[in-house]
């Protein structure tokens, strides 16, 4: 065996297992010995160059050693594989979401709970930094841990997925659930949450968004506005939150329950509207400027832009549906 | 063919010579063969390999019990015999029939599709 030919043998052999490397190297050598030898024909006396330019052509036909070792590690060559492909989207689908809300929940409530005077700012900041970086180690650990899995038990990391698999596929793993019906839950859902932040309003201080010195940390809303006006507002998100809740424990917009909902929605703009445009809802000092009527305007202006895109929304929402 | 074709062309071909080549050479194991004699048999046969594809396909094979591996020092040249185990005789004589199918429903098909 040449030195070519030795080197050659110990750049494919050097990654495979300790205990196949002899009889690998014993076989790649014999056959590249073969092909020399094919090549050079028999009752020819070859020259040693004449040898060593045909060993470089048989070992350029074997080809990059790197890849002929990896044939014979038959190791994969991916970190996720096919097989556990599913089981990784199912679990970022999953386990993703889960971690997020977690961290921003976690860090919404230690923040407020550490800094008694924690304005609003820091909350989003700390809570959005937080949940990136949860959510990244999330991924990376769902990453390694499948991975790990695919290569260790030779892609048996979806031995939980199998029954996903062709050939034990019935057609009664079908997901029969309406997927429209989730879109509907969520968005009342959201809606939800939306009306409860509004219902919390007229709570709210401006120390938290960073305008505290301008009245003291007092809320947004005049504390000198009738209890009556506090009270229709309430009735009026309470009654867009009951609308909410039937299509949430329903799945469904049915016409009835959209049209009580927009009904509620106009219903409110227009007491908004009376309201912002007959006395000052903002606290005085919030408002104490020479532009206070145009600031009054603006806010009207905002509460139809909503109104109408939740009309829009709606509408579209009950088109699908009723079309499907 | 324009070029997209070639490539198509090649890519196919070399998927159906990927499955071929097994059956092959478990067929021409049914008498003993070595790395080299067993290269130069299929390409003979009109089943042209790569030796780097051949050589890590029969270790994969032998592990899999379809063959069976003696090394024979008797000769100037140490070489690793391989040949058929009785399963492997099994496995190819199913892929046998399954191939004698395939080229059945493949001419018909063919037959078939010619206007």
């Amino acid at each position: 065996m040449s030195a070519l030919t030795e080197i050659y043998v110990d750049n494919v052999t050097r990654h495979l297992p300790e205990d196949a490397r002899p009889d690998i190297a014993a076989e790649i050598t014999a056959t590249i010995d073969d092909m020399v030898d094919a090549r050079l024909g028999e009752g020819t006396d070859p020259t040693p160059d004449r040898t060593a330019a045909i060993e470089r052509e048989v070992l350029e036909e074997l080809g990059d050693p790197a890849v002929l070792s990896r044939e014979y590690s038959n190791s994969p060559q991916h970190f996720i594989g096919p097989n556990s492909y599913p089981l990784f989207v199912w679990a970022l689908r999953w386990v993703l979401p889960l971690v997020g809300l977690l961290a921003v929940l976690t860090n919404v409530v230690t923040t407020i709970a550490l800094s008694p005077e924690a304005q609003i700012g820091e909350i989003i900041g700390k809570t959005a930094g937080n949940t990136v970086i949860a959510l990244l180690t999330a991924f990376a650990a769902i990453t390694i841990i499948i991975g790990l899995g695919d290569r260790g038990m030779d892609g048996g990391a979806a031995e939980a997925m199998r029954k996903r698999q062709s050939g034990t596929w019935t057609v009664d793993d079908l997901d029969r659930r309406d997927s429209h019906g989730k879109q509907i839950r969520a968005e009342a859902g959201l809606g939800l949450v939306f009306i409860v932040a509004f219902a919390m309003a007229p709570f709210i201080p401006t120390s938290l968004f960073y305008v505290g010195h301008l009245n003291g940390g007092e809320t947004f809303i005049n504390p000198d506005l009738g209890f009556g006006w506090l009270l229709g507002y309430w009735g009026f998100l309470a009654l867009l939150a009951a609308v909410e809740i039937v299509k949430f424990t329903t799945a469904s917009a049915r016409p009835i329950v959209v049209l009580i909902g927009g009904i509620a929605d106009v219903a409110m703009a227009v007491f908004l509207t009376v309201a912002l445009l007959t006395q000052p809802v903002l606290h005085p000092e919030l408002t104490n400027t020479p532009n206070a009527d145009v600031q009054q305007i603006i806010t009207v202006i905002a509460v139809w832009a909503i109104v109408i895109w939740d009309q829009v929304s709606t509408w579209r929402t009950y088109r699908r549906e009723h079309h499907s | 063919m324009d070029e997209d074709t070639d490539k198509a062309l090649a890519t196919h071909e070399q998927e159906l010579r990927r499955g071929t080549v097994v059956f092959a050479s478990l067929v021409a194991c049914r008498r003993p063969q070595y790395g080299y004699s067993l290269l130069t048999t299929l390409t003979e046969a009109g089943v042209p390999t790569e030796a780097n594809t051949l050589y890590p396909l029969l270790r994969r094979l032998e592990k899999q019990g379809l063959l069976t591996a003696v090394w024979n020092t008797e000769q100037a040249r140490p070489r690793k015999y391989y040949t058929l185990t009785d399963s492997g005789a099994e496995v190819a004589a199913a892929l046998h029939s399954h191939w004698l199918e395939l080229d059945s429903s493949i001419t018909q098909l063919w037959k078939d599709g010619t206007p």
